[in-house]
């Protein structure tokens, strides 16, 4: 009674026009080519009601406001999927519908299964690394053999004081760099283990006087501008600032890294709320993402990978062949995920987070 | 008639008691993240002992309160002396005097912050400037410090501090100087014995309306500021965005509110007061 | 034998196009109660304001006391001003207005409590002095600007419309308590009026003003009994003025006899009444005669009646030549 009196009255909630020929889909804003949603609604006659987001953070405040009227949404994996999961934001999926579940790539299903056992609730839709990007002509004039692929470009005091003055930026998000500094001690990048976070805690506090600042956004634009020479950042936002920084009147090269020691792995899931108003529509829209023309067009159109394995044969060379965007089996090897955690593991982590930021 | 004075206690029942209603049921609440929404209801004070007692989250408090504080002051030091000078510039000027005060409302909140960070990134025009003019040749970045925190601030609400000290000292009697003057007031005496009491109410009223919202603020430090600017509203983001913890992002918003109504009753009164004064 | 007061050689001053002060000679002796009186827009207040200091001259020069005023700001002129709004301070309660002045001079505090006590006692208000002034009739605030003004004892006090504000009533009380107040402070005093019974009842001297000069200096009687020039005879009482061989004659009202039989005096006229005005003390009649209308002051009469006729007389020392 309660939750409904609630979600009733919060003005958060959207509905949008919901039927029987229609699913509403929520995604990042350029994450989907245009016209393959005409081509879904020419195949199924389902007409697509399309809206976008630009941060997880919206969409997630959304779904937990409850009766969100969405079909089908897109969240990152780590760590927005998997807290919404726990908390039964979503509806299994029904394979028996997803006729194209099998072009799948079982790799990055692997990867995934470890937020969502067995895969039952969300499909891979576009996934990247997180790593290194950095300004080539600035890095190259303050150390000349600067380990740039090496997650010591960022951690190791010695290595990123030489970048103090031409701007470091971090991400603002614990769930991506403090597993990042356990991956760099050698440690378990998913530890829970108190202790262990206290020495991530502490590799990221002795960087510290060297970041300009910790956003998770800002650096696409800092990088793209020259206003920083070194960000860690998730591949996509890092290619987007190079494309910028290629059309810019002052060419600059900016270049991305995945680093040797182990690259935290972002998948965006394609899921159905729990309580979505067309969950069928919105099943055979999942299959029809699964179609690998569809997955190979929008990777095309986005620059990333995606997940769908029968979609790599359709792409052109410069991404298929692009060891950054599909990296050698090698590299694949050592990409890791985190799991969620406690809602208590939840806070003490964000604390943490808050105290290595602010220099507490 | 009636609809028409039920009108505005409906607006303000539907538009702001029944939100804060909601808001303090749900700060009262747990957190419950496995739930939609994630809230358990009840009656718990868990959120506010919380608020109150860690450090980090005092530490935040703090911190909005002295940068709120001091970009108050300054806007006060700067908007004064426009104000004035707005209401003694010939009444023919005053209109478009008062236009350029507000005419950066006629864009984007957002866009004229974003605007700020161009001027003062590392490669900004500022630097650019002063290392074309060779003024300084490796000029630090202010983009990212406290610096820029309050000069936002002040920036983007210094018209709310001119618009009230206009209004009060544009009516100001010109008479009462020109008699302080003849009692033997030099002008500095003059203004600090007669323009300065008189303008006390629009003082006290441009102070609220720049530090109420500054206390809260979270568009400013987080695009001008440096990660080490812990305020408050960053706080409310956190605990509703990151921890989706909104019990206590409910609690952050309480608390802001209640710390800001305490101000402003003093202000009603001094309001009162001087209206049965003049009377 | 002291100088005078207040000493003003060539003064002018300009306002855009606007000559408000024109080319001003004036002395004022100490102990005087001099008035300005001038219709509005004659150049009396911008004279006052010349004086008190917030003005600037655009020529010409202001001696006080001897002392040349000239480019001397309001705060350090040894002048006081009573404003025809009362310019009281609203924040601040009748003593501390009063007290004002003497603060900001560093008069030591158990002083200024007694000389704001013994103004407030001057003019009546000593049991006000903790109201703010918006708690005051409009007599009070008056008292209590006047009380501001007087603290300090200055050389020269100067008045702007100082009963202006007031209902008629009050007006009429408050004329002989300021006369009385300046006799018994042996202060100058120099007022600004629009209003001739004003000027012709409180002041010792008066100067009349017209388009930024002054046109007559002079005591009331003088300046009533033998205007200078047919503007003063107009503006000053009632005035028939007429012309006669070439020259401008005026005749007050009151040296006409008024009498059904032809009176036996060297200039007599025949005429009807036209209308009459009962004042209580007199009546004020219009004559129709063979050249003209005349006014005449006459005590008042039941037998008169409009319509009547009347004969008019008076002496030739009645009359008055004065200059267009």
């Amino acid at each position: 009674m309660s939750r409904v009196f609630i979600s009733f009255l919060l003005a958060f909630a959207v509905v949008p026009a919901f039927g029987q020929g229609s699913v509403n889909v929520y995604n990042w804003s350029d994450y989907i080519a245009e016209d393959q949603l005409k081509a879904f609604t020419n195949d199924t006659g389902v007409k697509v009601n399309y809206t976008t987001y630009d941060s997880n953070e919206i969409l997630d405040a959304k779904l937990r406001t409850g009766r969100s009227g969405y079909d089908v949404v897109v969240p990152t994996a780590s760590p927005f999927f998997v807290r919404q999961l726990a908390a039964g934001l979503y509806l299994p999926l029904d394979r028996s519908k997803l006729r194209n579940w099998n072009n799948l790539d079982p790799e990055i299903l692997a990867a995934l299964a470890r937020y969502d056992a067995g895969n039952a609730h969300g499909i891979p839709w576009m996934w990247g690394t997180t790593g290194i990007g950095y300004n080539v002509a600035e890095i190259r004039k303050r150390l000349p053999d600067a380990p740039v692929d090496s997650l010591r470009m960022i951690f190791d005091p010695a290595v990123v004081s030489k970048f103090k003055d031409c701007g470091v930026m971090l991400l603002d998000s614990a769930t991506d760099v403090l597993p990042a500094a356990l991956k760099y001690l050698g440690l378990d990048p998913d530890s829970k283990k108190t202790e262990d976070l206290a020495k991530a805690a502490g590799v990221v506090k002795a960087v510290r006087p060297f970041i300009r600042k910790f956003h998770s956004s800002e650096y696409i634009n800092a990088l793209a501008g020259g206003n920083i020479c070194l960000a860690f950042g998730y591949s996509g936002d890092i290619f987007q600032a190079r494309d910028r920084a290629a059309k810019a009147k002052d060419k600059r090269d900016i270049a991305y890294a995945i680093p040797r020691e182990g690259s935290l792995l972002w998948i965006d899931v394609a899921a159905i709320p729990k309580d979505a108003p067309n969950p069928a529509n919105a099943l055979r829209f999942l299959d029809f993402l699964l179609e690998p023309k569809v997955a190979a067009a929008s990777s095309e159109l986005t620059g990333y990978a995606n997940g769908n394995k029968a979609a790599f044969a359709l792409l052109p060379k410069d991404i298929s062949g692009n060891p950054l965007i599909y990296p050698p089996a090698a590299v694949r090897a050592k990409f890791y995920t985190i799991t969620a955690g406690t809602s208590d593991q939840t806070r003490e982590r964000t604390r943490l987070w808050t105290t290595v930021k602010t220099g507490r | 008639m009636r609809a028409i004075i039920t009108l505005p206690f409906l607006w303000l029942g539907v538009f702001f008691l029944l939100p804060f209603a909601l808001v303090l049921v749900i700060a009262l609440g747990t957190n419950a993240p496995d739930s939609v929404p994630p809230v358990a209801l009840g009656f718990s004070l868990k959120s506010f002992t919380l608020l109150f007692t860690d450090d980090l989250y005092l530490a935040a408090w703090l911190t909005s309160l002295r940068i709120a504080a001091t970009s108050t002051l300054v806007a006060l030091l700067l908007g004064y002396p426009m104000a004035y000078a707005i209401a003694r510039a010939a009444p023919e000027r005053r209109p478009l005097l008062l236009m350029l005060v507000v005419l950066p409302f006629w864009t984007s909140f957002l866009i004229r912050v974003y605007a700020w960070m161009g001027l003062l990134d590392e490669n900004g025009l500022l630097n650019q400037f002063l290392r074309w003019s060779g003024l300084a040749t490796d000029p630090g970045t202010i983009l990212g410090t406290e610096w820029a925190v309050h000069l936002g601030i002040v920036y983007a609400y210094l018209p709310f501090m001119v618009l009230p000290l206009y209004a009060v000292l544009e009516k100001l009697d010109a008479g009462l100087l020109e008699a302080a003057a003849d009692l033997g007031a030099r002008p500095i005496q003059a203004f600090l014995t007669i323009t300065l009491p008189l303008s006390l109410p629009g003082i006290v009223a441009g102070c609220l309306l720049v530090f109420i919202p500054a206390v809260g603020e979270f568009v400013i430090p987080d695009l001008l500021g440096g990660t080490e600017t812990l305020m408050i509203g960053k706080v409310l983001w956190d605990e509703f965005f990151t921890n989706a913890d909104w019990p206590l992002a409910s609690a952050v918003a309480i608390c802001l509110l209640v710390l800001l109504v305490g101000p402003i009753a003093l202000f009603q009164r001094q309001q009162a007061r001087s209206l049965e004064r003049h009377l | 034998m002291s100088g005078p007061i207040v000493r003003i050689e060539g003064l002018s001053k300009r306002f855009g196009a606007v000559t408000a002060v024109d080319n001003v000679d004036l002395d004022v002796a100490p102990g005087e109660l001099f008035a300005l009186l001038g219709g509005s827009g004659c150049g009396k207040t911008t004279l006052l304001r010349l004086l008190a200091g917030f003005e600037t001259p655009d020529a010409g020069r202001i001696f006080i006391d001897g002392q040349d005023m000239t480019g001397v700001p309001p705060h350090l002129r040894p002048v006081n001003m009573m404003f025809q709004s009362y310019a009281l301070f609203p924040h601040m309660n009748v003593a501390e207005n009063v007290g004002y002045g003497l603060r900001r001079d560093g008069v030591a505090k158990p002083e200024i409590a007694r000389r704001v006590g013994e103004a407030l006692d001057l003019v009546r208000l000593a049991d006000l002095g903790q109201r703010r002034p918006a708690q005051l009739s409009g007599g009070q605030r008056q008292r209590v600007a006047l009380a501001r003004a007087l603290v300090k004892r200055p050389k020269l006090l100067l008045l702007d419309e100082p009963l202006a504000a007031l209902d008629r009533k009050l007006r009429e009380g408050t004329r002989f308590e300021l006369v009385r107040l300046q006799a018994e402070l042996g202060l100058t005093f120099v007022m600004v009026t629009h209003d001739q019974g004003e000027a012709m009842s409180m002041a010792s001297r008066l100067a009349v003003m017209d388009t930024g000069r002054i046109v007559q200096v002079g005591s009331p009687h003088e300046v009533y009994g033998r205007p200078a020039t047919r503007f003063v005879a107009d503006f000053i009482g009632l005035a028939n003025i007429f012309e006669r061989d070439g020259s401008w004659v005026v005749l007050r009202p009151e040296k006409i006899v008024l009498s059904t039989e032809r009176p036996a005096l060297a200039h007599t006229t025949a005429g009807r009444i036209v209308d009459i005005a009962y004042e209580g003390d007199r009546s004020l009649l219009r004559v129709a005669t063979d050249g003209a209308v005349l006014i005449v002051s006459a005590l008042p009469d039941p037998s008169h009646q409009r319509g009547q006729s009347v004969w008019l007389g008076w002496e030739p020392g009645a009359e008055h030549a004065v200059i267009p």
